[in-house]
């Protein structure tokens, strides 16, 4: 009997034992994936984003017409020239977010004397094909001072809805003249066509 | 005779050195007047401009037009140093300064253009700005009222045509008679 009550009480003590590891086991998981949930969702929700542009005009202490990566990273829109130190906004300064199209001649100066010494006029009809419709991307900002300014920026087809879904998660409102720009830019494909 | 000739000579040559000198620094003066005095007797310099966001009318110009003619007019007027200081719209920093202009850009026409058609053709496709520029005191009045285009007829993309407006409408504000016979001198708030 005795033998028999020291191991009944023998697996008693071990199986209580095991109850509480389990159960703070079981806790410990819980908690751990409930920090997992609740700790990351910014940077999986608002990812950085980083896509190759050419700035037209308009962000500070950047040349015009030149070739650049735009990203978007944490609360910042930032153009870096290849070799220079990146222009930024903060997205929090943006008013208005703007996208809209534009059809361009691809190759720029080298492409234009080739063609215009062509011979027979045949550089007309390179021109014909040697074009490229391009996502124009403007963005309406405010500075310290209250004052509003512009960018524009140039990126590859169907690139400019990335970065304007990309402005939006991060609370950025789209500009009103949304629907204006698409309008515009069917009406000059139509154009474009005939 | 011979001395009489000689004289005349002499002083012919002198009278002309003396033109030679004066002219100079007559049209120099000139100059000076007309860098820091517009036509109205008013000094242009003691005034700062303000430059509004363009009011694209019923024009269905493309947002990305209106914002690169408002970044060119300020490129452009300040380029022209015509004025104190070019403020952008909203500015708070406008609000405190008594000698302040407004420009105003409204629209007029807009023929949109093709860069292709323009390569392929030659004398087709340009793309067309027309807008009224208004320089107006703080409390409306208008000191000076252009209709300026701004075109791109060959060579180059369509937003060449807002660089090309925004040069015309400050050289109209450089160029043009303002009417200031209404406004308050830019030194009195």
């Amino acid at each position: 009997m005795t033998h028999l009550f020291v191991r009944r009480n023998h697996v008693g003590v071990c199986f209580s034992g095991a109850l509480i590891v389990r159960i703070w086991g079981l806790l410990l998981c819980s908690s751990l994936a409930a920090l997992a949930q609740s700790a990351p969702p910014s940077n999986i929700a608002n990812p950085p984003l980083s896509i190759p542009a050419m700035h037209l005009l308009g962000m500070k202490d950047t040349k015009r017409n030149c070739y650049g990566t735009l990203s978007i990273q944490d609360n910042a829109l930032q153009f870096r020239q290849r070799g220079k130190p990146s222009a930024q906004v903060n997205t929090t300064s943006i008013q208005a977010i703007v996208l809209g199209s534009e059809s361009k001649q691809v190759g720029g100066v080298p492409m234009k004397l080739g063609k215009a010494a062509a011979p027979f006029g045949s550089g007309r009809i390179v021109s014909l094909i040697a074009h490229k419709k391009h996502d124009i991307l403007t963005v309406e900002y405010v500075d310290s001072d209250g004052g509003v300014h512009g960018a524009i920026f140039q990126l590859a087809k169907e690139q400019g809805e990335l970065v304007r879904d990309s402005l939006k998660a991060r609370g950025v409102s789209p500009g009103s003249d949304e629907d204006r720009s698409t309008k515009r830019s069917t009406t000059e494909v139509m154009d474009e066509s005939n | 005779m011979k001395a009489i000739s000689r004289t005349s000579t002499i002083i012919c040559v002198a009278a002309i050195a003396m033109v030679l000198v004066a002219l100079p620094a007559q049209l120099a003066a000139q100059a000076v007047a007309s860098k820091s005095y517009d036509r109205s007797g008013g000094p242009a310099m003691q005034w700062s401009i303000q430059v509004n966001r363009v009011d694209a009318g019923d024009e269905e110009l493309p947002y990305f037009f209106q914002v690169a003619i408002y970044e060119n007019l300020l490129e452009e007027l300040n380029k022209t140093e015509q004025f104190k200081q070019v403020f952008r719209d909203g500015n708070r920093n406008a609000s405190g300064v008594s000698s302040l202009l407004v420009l105003q850009t409204t629209i007029e026409k807009y023929v949109p253009g093709s860069e292709t058609r323009r390569a392929v053709t030659t004398v087709s496709g340009a793309t067309k700005l027309s807008v009224r520029a208004q320089l107006l005191t703080r409390d409306g009045k208008v000191v000076i009222e252009r209709k300026v285009n701004g075109n791109v007829r060959f060579f180059g993309d369509n937003l060449r045509a807002t660089q090309n407006l925004a040069r015309n409408i400050a050289k109209e504000i450089k160029q043009g008679r303002w009417d200031l016979a209404n406004a308050p001198s830019p030194g009195n708030s």
